[in-house]
């Protein structure tokens, strides 16, 4: 089975780079059955230094600053009102897995009111909808969307200090209650995945509004429910000028997966959720882009023995990003954020629940010609915590789309 | 293509008197390319109204001019509109030397850029009602893109002769003042060069026709 993986994931790389040069050399779209299908994708590869502090990874497995992704996104046009769009995608030549898968509907033509129902995108924060490299002005992720806490949704810790001993540890991370393996934390939002649910976007600019119901969370996102429990998500977006963009977003969903509450005491029965709120803003003029984006997380776990956790866990992320443009095809870039988290209680004292991070990242991009991006960039990492507290990466990425 | 665009060839016969006139059409019959950007997966709707650019006009042009048309080229002003999301038109050919203003008359951003070789520029991001403007002094092909828009592509063709004309709606097109001789004219529809006939002005005053199908 892992052979017959493997050939797949080959296979799907091979198709993903001929039908990105194909796509790059007519310079649009490969564009199948009259134009009803078309087909559209990136190639991308990023090398760094090894991360010895986890800092860039988004699963035990995958740093986004050591990555070959090969992404095919498809939309197949049923009827004017209706589209289904299809996204699938492999990193480091893994089993391709299937990113989104939707059908999009405009049930009244001329009215501002769109259904979505599947893999859908996230209607939180902004960043989640740049979905591919040459969107992103540096190699790297914003930490609110990728930087691993040390929670988990299939295990929680019995006691205070069990979490905060494992501050700035969250690539790995094992508690006594719920899943015996060691396993990654969760992130934030997490933007390697996409939600399944029902999303409705209506309005139109300078404001508009989406809601979403779907089956996880922003930091577990999943196809098939594993609580019970559901996620409603909104974002309100307001455009007062084409040089401005804001959103305000926010979440409530369960997070904690089914496994775990079945092992909870009868007094630690209850519903535990993630809740967040985002602000999101965007100007650009001239050749400047400048965003930034704040989110805020809180989730709540079972208090089980002392020191118990009774006070939510909050969090915040914040970054604000910069491009300008030097000359055709040429752009600086720089990125400046922080991940910091609230205190509680254990036997040392009052502790952040996992170790602040703040990171500083700055680069450029080259684009000889307009189907290929190359960035280059140098990070620097700080954290209150961990083993390694600090280091510094150079990475580069080439980036191939149609 | 850009060789074509700039050769200064050697005609049978050359010269500088009121020329004839190469007229005729260009049937396209190959389906356009597709219009549309990248599939929209990350999108929360259906893209807002858009306007399809008009592929199958054509620029019909001579591939080896008359000496004297390299001697003082006509230096022109075009305009190159950034409307419903298309560039309108979706191809101009101009004389080297000429300038193209891009007005903006949408209500959203464009980003208007070229990276190809004979002219590389980056307009930046305006509103609408302002433009920018770019000289274009070297001949060839020149591919112009929205960087915010993918769906958004135009050719800007730069000639350094004045022997070419853009086919209209019905795809008829009309070469004026061409000195007596025997040429190679070509018909370039979207992207490429699609055929190549010989044509031959007998005596000024002469009218050639030719017609052209490109599959």
């Amino acid at each position: 089975m892992p052979k017959v993986r493997s050939i797949v994931a080959v296979a799907a790389t091979a198709l993903g780079v001929c039908l990105a040069a194909a796509g790059a050399r007519a310079g649009e779209p490969v564009s199948l059955l009259g134009g009803r299908v078309r087909l559209g994708g990136e190639v991308s590869g990023t090398i760094a230094p090894h991360d010895l502090g986890w800092f860039n990874y988004s699963d035990y497995q995958v740093s986004s600053l050591r990555l070959f992704r090969v992404d095919l996104a498809a939309e197949a046009r049923l009827a004017s009102f209706a589209s289904v769009l299809f996204d699938v995608r492999s990193d480091n030549l893994a089993a391709p897995r299937v990113y989104a898968l939707y059908l999009r509907l405009r049930p009244w033509a001329g009215r501002e009111l769109d259904l979505q129902v599947g893999l859908v995108p996230p209607v939180f924060g902004a960043y989640p909808r740049r979905r591919y490299a040459y969107e992103n002005p540096l190699p790297s992720v914003p930490l609110a969307y990728q930087y691993l806490t040390n929670l988990r949704e299939d295990a929680v810790p019995s006691r205070s200090e069990e979490l905060v001993a494992r501050r700035g540890r969250g690539w790995r991370v094992r508690y006594p209650v719920g899943s015996s393996e060691a396993g990654p934390g969760l992130p934030l939002v997490n933007s390697q995945k996409w939600d399944t649910g029902v999303q409705l976007r209506l309005g139109r600019e300078p404001l508009s509004l989406a809601l979403a119901v779907t089956q996880g969370t922003l930091c577990y996102p999943l196809t098939r429910d594993q609580n019970d429990g559901k996620q409603v998500s909104a974002r309100l977006a307001w455009t007062p000028s084409p040089s401005l963009a804001a959103g305000l977003s926010g979440a409530s969903g369960e997070f904690l997966a089914r496994e775990v509450q079945d092992v909870l005491p009868a007094g630690a029965q209850g519903t535990y959720r993630q809740k967040a709120a985002g602000l999101d803003l965007q100007w650009s003029h001239g050749y400047w882009i400048v965003r930034a984006e704040a989110v805020w997380s809180r989730w709540n776990l079972p208090a089980l023995e002392a020191t118990r956790i009774e006070e939510p866990l909050d969090a915040l992320g914040f970054f604000a990003e910069a491009r300008y443009k030097i000359r055709p095809g040429l752009y600086a870039a720089a990125r400046a954020e922080r991940l910091g988290f609230s205190e509680i209680p254990s036997a040392a004292g009052l502790r952040t629940w996992d170790a602040p991070v703040t990171r500083v990242e700055a680069g450029a991009g080259f684009s000889p010609w307009r189907y290929v991006l190359v960035k280059a960039s140098w990070q620097h990492n700080w954290r209150d915590g961990g083993a390694v507290r600090e280091n510094d990466l150079v990475a580069g990425q080439v980036v191939l789309w149609f | 293509m850009a060789a074509l665009l700039a050769s200064a060839g050697s005609p049978a016969q050359e010269a500088r008197t009121a020329g004839g006139t190469i007229r005729g059409s260009v049937e396209v019959r190959r389906a356009p390319g597709s219009s549309e950007g990248r599939p929209a997966v990350a999108e929360l709707g259906h893209h807002g109204p858009r306007d399809t650019p008009d592929r199958r006009r054509s620029v019909v042009y001579l591939e080896t001019a008359p000496q004297a048309a390299f001697e003082a080229p006509a230096p022109g002003r075009a305009v190159l509109d950034q409307k419903n999301e298309a560039f309108v038109p979706y191809v101009l050919a101009v004389t080297v030397g000429s300038t193209v203003d891009f007005p903006n008359s949408d209500r959203v951003y464009h980003n208007v850029f070229s990276l190809s070789k004979p002219r590389q520029f980056d307009l930046g991001r305006y509103p609408k009602g302002q433009s920018r403007s770019v000289r274009f002094d070297q001949p060839g092909v020149v591919r112009v893109f929205c960087e915010i828009h993918s769906h958004m592509n135009a050719f800007i063709l730069v000639f350094a002769h004045r022997y070419f004309a853009t086919t209209d709606a019905e795809g008829r097109y009309r070469i004026e003042g061409v000195p007596p001789g025997t040429y190679a004219l070509a018909v370039w529809n979207d992207g490429q060069v699609r055929a190549r006939r010989e044509v031959r002005v007998a005596a000024p005053g002469d009218v050639a026709e030719q017609d052209f199908t490109v599959e």
